[in-house]
């Protein structure tokens, strides 16, 4: 193999797309097609050297290739074909291959595509193509395929590891394996409104024809599909986070879910500016601005995830990230921020909108709501950077816990939802209706807020210490939220019949629909996850003697201390990952691979002695069992660990040094002196609340042995209430059990895919109710 | 001005405030020579710590943590504000350690071979290690191990 065959795959994508960048930059200024054909096969060149790469990268992994430093570090022989198909985006380079890869899917179609043509559309071509060519260049020098050799001192050139350092085991999870695809398509995607956004503006200032009203359509597409690929992303890391996790929760405001937060509100302020431009031509700055803000807002999402500034859970790749990602993000950010801020500061005048414009109008309370989710995305983004600034600027360290996000988020929302409320009110025209509704609504959230039926009511527990701010919203009643809510989801059922009745068109009922589903799903998810943790429970007990469970007909019983729940125990199993038998090597395994001390199986074809030693031929190959006083017997096949001595010879290429408590038949394997990467203690429980059985199934505890890592498999009963949440920890014989309840916790779920369909839905009939 | 107009400049000024407020107002978890975990100072330098111990010939609780990880998170409001809790930690030199940046710990997280946060790890003045609490207690395995230790020395 040559080693560096996939950087070489890289740098060509490298060349090609910098080449095409910049032929259609040149194009584009000279207003010339004279480089059509070597435009089109540059970027058809870099995609498929990118594909190339990645497809390459990816078989490294299934054949277990371990000679790549990056496939060694995230993946071992152990995994499963799934874990090995998802192991090349388990750290940084590899993950920023697979974005550059789908990010090239969507740049070639740019180019090749017929739809974009006018002016400006070489510009916004050439800006896909050189986020391609940013990509690509930063890949070459953050290569994930740098050999072992390369990257670890004491490596000897040509050494085969016997296996992989295996995948960090948080990632071994189904919902992981499909959570980063759908970021990166979503990703992927957001390139083109920021092209857009850019070029619209650049344009603008160049005094030419803009393109964005020709690809405005296709701009709402866009933006929706990206939409709902990354509310998926963000449901899938939740329900990731809740499985594995497990003491996290769906949401623990954790650096990477509030920053992927960051450009999901941008995204969903930016789609609500647009169809507002699409409808009315009102924000004719913002609304493009804000669709080219998403991209940059993901760039740094990613550097909060993968950078050593910001640390978290979900800090996977370590070591931090180099320059390339962080300047992309400073490049981005600059540009789409300053361009639409240099032509709404130099170039508009007045506005050009009446100033006698009502207060209480659909205009005013609609840009509220817009302004609404941008305060949201400023407190997420602000409680992530300020602690660096402030630590920076002072070498203090501030905590920002979940009361900073929680506290100053929830009033932001109580105003949002009475603001979305009064929108619905307004759009059907009944003005006064929507003021009366929008005073007694907020009354009554006021006086809500002081009615706690009990203290699980109250947002938060505060300290007389603590700042006057959090005291305030801290001590609210989350019963608050209900006015609110109720209103806001009144308002839009009315708003979706008032709209509908008389119009016998389907798609455009379809698309109400759709826009309706959004608004109750949207409103749904708030109620529930305010709920949610006010209202969860734990309790645990700790059950000794697990380990005898099974070997009686009668359970092991445990009451908790609380007489609510009781546990019992009805097995327990200890489960090697691998097994010793799927660990052992056959002979032909061996000899490719490199390693001191070994695991070997085989049927013994010859015995013999030699020096002195007895030996023992394994399947009649060139590997031979050795030992001193070993009782080698042909015909048997065994298992047997020893040091590996390779040799010159052609009929004895290698000596596995054994000794007769290291080897056993293939019925009776050493398990003694095998140490396996995982084990898996399973138990099978029953929990019983007052009695009667609330959850049943089995809970595993999986012990990464060389990380000193721990991940649980959790039993979850899912119910129209909330869920019951049943986790074991094991620990030397004794069994650590918890319960936890979480209600409304389904609420969750129903609402993102009553989101998610309401987009599809809204899409699919948007675009029939156009055409 | 239209109203949308002065809406958005009013944002803008609330944006403002807000972040100025809420970066004053956000609790000091450390100033490079304290930690504040749970509002209860911790040394930060092993040979601060260790000297000290020495001196009033009192063991050494070292606490790893992480500013995201959650447990700390209950350590730092339930467990370090209990007044039992508080009485049996005023029987030991405090040491607290940042996993993601131990600092002149350094040496101390690759002895004690803490890889993960929560872990408490009682030690002699002299630096020998007693116990270890890997992970979260609760309230009461807390304080049961902290008087343990003491009533030993």
């Amino acid at each position: 193999m040559i080693p560096n065959t996939g950087t070489g795959v890289i740098a060509v994508a490298a060349f090609t797309s910098v080449l095409a960048a910049a032929l259609l930059l040149y194009g584009y200024i000279r207003q010339t097609d004279e480089f059509r054909r070597e435009i089109l096969a540059a970027t058809g060149v870099s995609t498929v050297a990118l594909v190339a790469a990645h497809t390459y990268l990816t078989y490294q992994f299934v054949v277990g290739d371990y000679t790549n430093a990056y496939v060694w570090e995230n993946s071992a022989d152990y995994l499963p074909l799934l874990y090995r198909l998802t192991g090349p985006y388990a750290s940084h380079e590899g993950s920023i291959l697979f974005w550059a890869t789908l990010t090239s899917f969507v740049a070639t179609w740019t180019v090749y595509s017929s739809k974009f043509d006018g002016k400006g559309s070489r510009l916004a071509q050439s800006i896909t193509m050189a986020i391609v060519a940013w990509f690509a260049v930063m890949l070459t020098t953050q290569s994930p395929f740098i050999p072992i050799e390369t990257v670890f001192d004491g490596v000897s050139e040509g050494f085969v590891p016997p296996d992989g350092d295996g995948l960090n085991p948080l990632l071994v999870d189904p919902y992981m394996a499909i959570h980063p695809p759908i970021t990166f398509a979503a990703y992927a995607l957001l390139i083109l409104p920021f092209a857009l956004g850019v070029t619209h503006f650049v344009s603008l200032f160049r005094g030419e024809e803009t393109v964005y009203d020709d690809w405005l359509t296709s701009n709402v597409a866009w933006l929706r599909v990206s939409w709902i690929l990354l509310t998926a992303a963000i449901a899938l890391g939740g329900i990731w986070a809740y499985r594995v996790l497990g003491w996290g929760g769906f949401w623990s405001w954790d650096p990477v879910e509030t920053a992927v937060l960051v450009p999901w509100l941008a995204l969903t302020a930016a789609l609500h500016a647009t169809n507002r431009y699409d409808k009315t031509r009102e924000y004719p700055v913002f609304a493009p601005a804000a669709a080219g803000f998403v991209f940059p807002l993901v760039v740094y999402a990613t550097v909060v995830v993968r950078s050593d500034v910001f640390r978290s859970v979900h800090s996977f790749s370590a070591g931090g990230i180099g320059v390339g990602i962080m300047s992309m993000m400073v490049v981005t950010v600059a540009i789409a921020v300053g361009l639409p801020f240099a032509y709404w500061f130099l170039k508009t005048e007045g506005g050009g909108r009446p100033d006698d414009e009502p207060w209480f109008s659909r205009r005013t309370v609609y840009h509220s709501a817009v302004l609404a989710f941008g305060a949201l995305g400023f407190v997420a983004a602000w409680g992530l950077t300020f602690p660096v600034i402030r630590s920076a600027a002072t070498g203090v360290e501030v905590s920002v816990g979940t009361d900073y996000y929680n506290l100053w988020s929830y009033p932001v929302v109580l105003v949002g939802l009475l603001l979305g409320g009064t929108y619905a009110v307004l759009d059907t025209g009944r003005r006064r209706l929507a003021l009366a509704a929008t005073v007694g609504v907020a009354l009554l959230t006021f006086v809500a807020a002081f009615v706690a039926p009990s203290s699980n009511w109250i947002l938060t527990s505060t300290e007389p210490y603590d700042p006057v701010y959090y005291r305030l919203v801290g001590g609210m009643s989350v019963l608050s939220v209900v006015p609110p809510a109720a209103y806001f989801y009144g308002a839009w059922i009315g708003r979706y019949f008032s709209r509908i009745r008389g119009i016998p068109s389907r798609s455009f009922r379809l698309r109400e629909t759709g826009v309706l589903l959004l608004h109750i799903g949207g409103v749904v998810l708030i109620i529930a996850v305010s709920f949610v943790y006010l209202f969860s429970t734990s309790a645990s007990v700790a059950v000794i003697g697990v380990e005898s469970a099974g070997e009686n007909p009668e359970p092991l019983v445990q009451e908790f201390s609380d007489e609510e729940y009781e546990v019992h125990v009805l097995s327990y199993e200890a489960v090697d990952v691998p097994t010793i038998d799927e660990a052992a090597r056959t002979p032909a395994e061996l000899l490719e691979v490199d390693s001191e001390a070994d695991l070997v199986r085989g049927e013994i074809t010859e015995t013999g002695t030699l020096d002195g030693t007895d030996v023992a031929r394994l399947d009649d190959s060139s590997v031979w069992l050795a030992g001193e006083g070993v009782e080698f017997e042909d015909g048997v096949e065994v298992i047997a660990r020893g040091t590996v001595f390779e040799n010159d010879d052609p009929d004895m290429q290698a000596f596995v040094f054994t000794d007769q408590p290291n080897m056993g038949t293939v019925d009776d394997p050493p398990e003694g002196v095998y140490t396996p990467r995982v084990v898996s203690h399973e138990m099978e429980l029953e929990v019983y609340e007052n009695g009667e059985l609330v959850a049943d199934g089995v809970v595993a505890n999986q012990d990464y042995l060389e990380h000193d890592m721990q991940t649980n498999d959790v039993i979850i009963e899912r119910a129209i209430r909330g869920d019951t949440y049943v986790r074991g920890t094991y620990n030397a014989g004794t069994a650590e059990v918890t319960v936890e309840t979480y209600p409304l916790a389904n609420q969750i779920w129903i609402a993102t895919l009553l989101m998610l369909l309401g987009m599809v839905v809204l899409t699919v009939a948007d675009n029939r109710f156009r055409e | 001005m239209t109203p949308r107009k002065i809406l958005t400049v009013f944002f803008f000024a609330l944006v403002l405030l807000l972040g100025y407020y809420s970066m004053n107002a956000a609790p000091v978890i450390s100033d490079h020579s304290y930690t504040y975990q749970g509002g209860v100072e911790w040394h930060e330098d092993p040979d601060e710590a260790y000297e000290i111990a020495q001196e009033e010939d009192k063991p050494v609780l070292v606490y790893y943590w992480t500013t995201w990880c959650t447990y700390c998170d209950d350590y730092d409001s339930d467990h370090y504000r209990d007044d039992e809790i508080r009485d049996a930690l005023d029987e030991y030199v405090l040491l607290a350690v940042n996993l993601d940046e131990p600092g002149p710990a350094s040496g101390l997280v690759q002895e004690h071979e803490a890889n993960y946060p929560p872990q408490h790890v009682v030690t002699t003045p002299y630096g020998d290690e007693v116990t270890r609490i890997g992970g979260y207690a609760d309230e009461e395995t807390l304080l049961n191990e902290l008087r343990q230790h003491t009533d030993d020395s």
